[in-house]
């Protein structure tokens, strides 16, 4: 925390003090008066966050509203700063995914790096296997398409192998593969992974060719997304300790993510 | 409609803002961490993988859902059922981790920090 604390007073400029209109105070904070709509989070999406774990008989007033989403900035800015220094100390240029979840666990925010750790894992093999499956290099053009391939991805899918980042969720992508495709997306086929996926999204276990834990945080945390259901993440697993270790695997990942589209993007 | 062009997808919110796995716009969780990060050492702009807005984008859900839910208690607890600000303001005070948030929501209770919540005239006080 105290490492941080040189960060705070910025922060708190940037995301402490808009109750209604803040352009003014922020103008100390960066040239350009910046607008409400590009430092908060669109309120619309905070409030169905919100609501996936209140009760159905909930309100929320508005105050409530404007305020979680004004925390929601300052603890985007809270954690990037803490990752911001640690950039600087290290001398790099690029806040990597893992520099932003070592963060988090130094911050106290350890409950969130493996439900994270998995998310960026997914969405790694995604990534890479959009990228594949065209064969085509980085940053080629790709039509919108990818995700109609039905022949087996080739042998350089999954260009980042899990390493030092999140060895203990290797074999979750099965997982996370049959429980997103459990949601609203149509089957489908080709993936090489060797099992059928599942069209719903109760079913989904029986597919996996492996035991796994159902207490694993990552689980509920993907299947509280995909079901819309509360359960965003399990506080506390122990399974697979020292998440915050993966700052070594930094490197490996600042060349990727801004050649190509989301792979996610066609699933809609 | 789908086709999307390199570059677009991934910063520019596009189909995923709404509809895809991010439940929150990676380009305007890029925007916050620019401000936030500010210039890097040698005075060059701090730069930012494309996988960190990813990381944030689900991580801000596990922070909003937890805050509802610490705040969800303190509405509770007042034996309401419309969550105020003020629950938003016991749910930062009450827990170590959102310590970071005690300005915010001062600021929002006009510097007063823990108010008991007044807007009670609106609630019909049961709860089932």
């Amino acid at each position: 925390m105290d490492s941080s604390s040189g960060f705070l007073p910025a922060g708190a400029a940037n995301g402490g003090s808009n109750n209604g209109g803040g352009a003014q105070a922020q103008q100390q904070a960066a040239p350009p008066p910046i607008r409400e709509q590009d430092r908060l989070m669109p309120i619309a999406n905070v409030i169905r966050i919100m609501r996936r774990v209140l009760p159905p008989h909930a309100k929320i007033s508005d105050d409530a509203k404007e305020t979680i989403q004004e925390c929601v900035s300052e603890y985007i800015s809270f954690i990037t700063g803490e990752a911001n220094e640690r950039c600087q100390r290290e001398q790099r240029k690029t806040i990597t995914a893992e520099d932003v979840l070592w963060a988090m666990s130094r911050l106290g925010f350890d409950d969130y790096v493996d439900p994270l750790s998995v998310y960026l894992h997914r969405y790694r093999e995604f990534e890479g296997e959009a990228r594949g499956v065209g064969g085509l290099p980085p940053g080629a053009t790709r039509g919108g398409d990818h995700h109609h391939h039905s022949m087996a991805p080739p042998p350089m899918l999954k260009p980042r192998a899990p390493g030092a980042a999140m060895p203990p969720h290797h074999h979750d992508m099965q997982l996370h593969h049959a429980s997103m495709y459990g949601g609203a997306v149509p089957p489908h086929h080709g993936h090489g992974h060797g099992f059928a996926m599942p069209h719903h999204q109760g079913g989904h276990h029986q597919y996996l060719p492996y035991p796994y834990d159902p207490a694993y945080g990552g689980e509920h945390a993907m299947a509280a997304y995909y079901g819309g259901s509360g359960a965003a993440y399990a506080p506390g697993n122990g399974g697979s300790g020292g998440d915050g270790s993966g700052s070594s695997g930094g490197s490996a990942s600042q060349g990727g993510g801004f050649e190509h589209q989301h792979p996610f993007a066609s699933y809609k | 409609m789908r086709q999307a062009r390199p570059y677009s997808g991934i910063f520019c919110g596009g189909v995923s803002a709404r509809t895809g796995p991010h439940a929150l716009p990676l380009a305007r969780i890029k925007k916050i961490m620019k401000r936030s990060a500010g210039e890097a050492a040698d005075g060059g702009a701090r730069m930012i993988s494309g996988e960190a807005p990813v990381v944030f984008s689900k991580a801000c859900e596990l922070f909003i859902a937890e805050i509802t839910r610490r705040a969800w208690a303190a509405t509770l607890e007042g034996k309401r059922r419309t969550v105020h600000k003020e629950d938003v303001a016991t749910a930062v005070h009450n827990t170590d981790l959102f310590d970071f948030l005690v300005d915010v929501v001062m600021a929002d209770a006009g510097g007063g920090g823990h108010a008991a919540p007044g807007y009670d005239d609106d609630e019909n006080g049961a709860l089932e």
